[in-house]
């Protein structure tokens, strides 16, 4: 039993990890533009199918995927940035019409892996050596632990830019107060653009590091992982990135050890008990003070 | 004021000439369906569609809420009405009341959520919605049949559950119509638009918030039952399908949230579009689906209706 926390405890941080990356872009865009992203899950998946494509095509491995994934979610999010958001600003009530259309975009993107991969499970089966790594009494497997090292640079990264750069600042700013930021002078559409931009990246980088550690996806695990998004982004508190990223781990750990102590399908059932306790006694989340509602 | 105690103005007179016309051509379209050698099975899918999508309006566009876990109550109804007829020998004319009274106590199950307003109640829904779904593959196999799912075995005929889903259907639409022109649907407007100023004005805002949902709750959870009824199995894979929700929301919104007609133009149209895609371009589909909900929120958030209503205010007087 001791064994099996420890275990959890290690997969927990793991998987807590990539959950935080998961729930920071989806705050980071919730927070700047105010729209809700319901194909994240999506746009996370289809980075791992990019890994996928890059290693069973061109035979390289995913730790080389994770820039290109990078450059190329950042192109394609300032792409869909100005196709989507300049006319949904338009309508009655923006926050609320981006949800369904992000629900459109999220069938459309399942829709297009499927077309291009079928509906087949996929997985990476490119193996670092050793393939596992003794832990104290425990033995983790070693791509596993390479993106737990992955995801704490980025999120360390990621906590540099926001609050050591003035893109970064410019961006909380956002966050914070979209009306007073354009009075000091930021361009909130070339900004929006931005963050939208950022958060696809990170959406796409997360999805290679997912095709480390998990064993597999298919074109419809995205609606998981958008699930994921939506409970650790309230845990966290809406728009609250720092708050996101600690959610993650949270989040992470308690699945993880729900598995230990409880069946496979009670523990899917933890999630959603976090997602709706979360919003009914503390809605601005675990770090947040003030309410968002 | 009690409606019989005033004369009909010439624009209610037009209105509900306008909404008997209206209902009067589906009515007679649907029931001469069977006997015209129609495609029943297309027929039935877009009767059960304009019910779902008329009473997500309801929610939607008379409430102000987006409930994306809608599927919750379909497959709630569909459970019920596949567990009472196989495990209980319900006769089906009893289990389809139950399956609504499901829906309702589901609703009421749900109703602290009213509390919360705008992407939160529509989180929180997707996440309860999910919380049924697994509830439900959790019970034992014995009840729910496991992953198999349930068969009902019992010899339906096709006409008979699709003449039960057009009386839904009616019904649906009957409620609805009286709804926009009732005291109820008035309030539940106005909480929709201001709830501090209904509120101000005497309207007791939670109670009128939950009626809307319960009227909300109750159709799909029958629509539930007779689609398991008509095809005679149920599984939690089908009957607690994301998509559905999905197909319900994209319709209502394509004819246009908040009128009588939206949803029924919504369903006609994008379900006519839907077998006209599928049966040329099968493989393209969902894409197609995917791309029409992006276009519609783009290019057309009012929908049809809504987007006529808004070139021609002087008409929102008389169309349903």
């Amino acid at each position: 039993m001791g064994l099996l926390i420890l275990n959890g405890l290690a997969n927990g941080l793991i998987v807590g990890g990539i959950y935080a990356l998961v729930g920071v872009s989806l705050t980071l865009l919730y927070g700047v533009l105010r729209v809700v992203n319901f194909a994240h899950g999506e746009f996370v998946i289809a980075g791992s199918f990019l890994a996928f494509a890059l290693f069973s095509g061109l035979g390289v491995p995913p730790l080389l995927a994770l820039p290109v994934a990078a450059i190329a979610f950042f192109a394609a999010g300032w792409a869909l940035y100005y196709v989507l958001i300049p006319r949904l600003a338009l309508s009655d009530d923006p926050e609320l019409m981006s949800f369904l259309m992000f629900y459109g975009v999220s069938i459309a993107a399942a829709a297009l892996m499927l077309l291009l991969f079928g509906a087949d499970s996929r997985s990476i089966d490119d193996t670092f050596s050793p393939v596992s790594v003794p832990l104290g009494p425990i033995y983790v497997s070693t791509a596993r632990l390479v993106a737990l090292g992955i995801t704490a640079v980025l999120s360390l990264a990621l906590a540099w830019f926001l609050f050591r750069t003035l893109p970064g600042k410019a961006l909380r700013a956002a966050i914070m107060n979209r009306e007073a930021i354009q009075i000091m002078g930021v361009d909130i559409v070339r900004l929006s653009a931005f963050a939208f931009a950022l958060a696809t990246a990170l959406a796409g980088v997360t999805g290679v590091l997912i095709a480390l550690v998990f064993p597999a996806f298919n074109p419809f695990s995205g609606a998981e992982y958008t699930i994921i998004a939506f409970i650790v982004v309230v845990l966290g508190g809406l728009g609250n990135p720092m708050g996101a990223l600690l959610a993650g781990v949270i989040y992470g750990l308690a699945e993880q050890m729900a598995t230990v102590f409880l069946p496979q399908a009670m523990a899917q059932i933890v999630g959603f008990a976090i997602l709706i306790g979360t919003i009914f006694f503390r809605p601005s989340g675990i770090l947040g003070t003030r309410s968002r509602r | 004021m009690a409606l019989s105690s005033r004369t009909l103005e010439p624009a209610d007179r037009i209105y509900f000439m306008l909404a008997a016309l209206i209902g009067g051509v589906l009515l007679v379209y649907f029931a001469l369906v069977p006997f015209l050698g129609g495609n029943i099975a297309f027929h039935f899918y877009l009767m059960l569609w304009i019910t779902m999508a008329s009473a997500f309006n309801v929610a939607a566009g008379f409430a102000g809420y987006l409930p994306f876990g809608y599927v919750a109550f379909y497959g709630v109804g569909a459970f019920t009405t596949a567990i009472l007829v196989k495990k209980a020998a319900v006769p089906i004319f009893l289990a389809l009341p139950l399956a609504g009274v499901a829906g309702l106590v589901l609703a009421l199950l749900f109703a602290p959520t009213l509390r919360l307003s705008g992407i939160y109640f529509g989180i929180v829904n997707l996440a309860l919605a999910g919380v049924c779904r697994l509830t439900i593959t959790n019970l034992p196999d014995w009840l729910t049949g496991g992953s198999f799912g349930l068969q009902l075995g019992s010899r339906a005929e096709p006409v008979h559950s699709f003449y039960v889903m057009m009386a839904v259907m009616v019904a649906a639409l009957a409620t609805i119509l009286w709804l926009a022109r009732s005291r109820l649907g008035k309030a539940l407007r106005a909480t929709r638009d201001d709830p501090d100023a209904a509120d101000m004005m005497g309207v007791n805002v939670p109670r009128i918030r939950l009626y809307g949902w319960l009227i909300s709750a109750a159709f799909p959870a029958i629509c539930g039952g007779v689609e398991a009824w008509y095809t005679n199995v149920v599984d939690t894979e089908t009957a607690f399908n994301t998509l559905t929700t999905a197909k319900t929301v994209i319709y209502a919104v394509a004819g246009g949230l908040g009128t009588v007609t939206g949803p029924v133009v919504g369903a006609v149209a994008m379900v006519w579009l839907d077998e006209l895609i599928w049966r040329r371009f099968p493989l393209l589909n969902l894409l197609i689906l995917g791309v029409a909900t992006v276009a519609l929120v783009l290019f057309l958030p009012r929908g049809i209706v809504g987007t006529l209503l808004r070139r021609k205010p002087q008409w929102r007087r008389y169309v349903p």
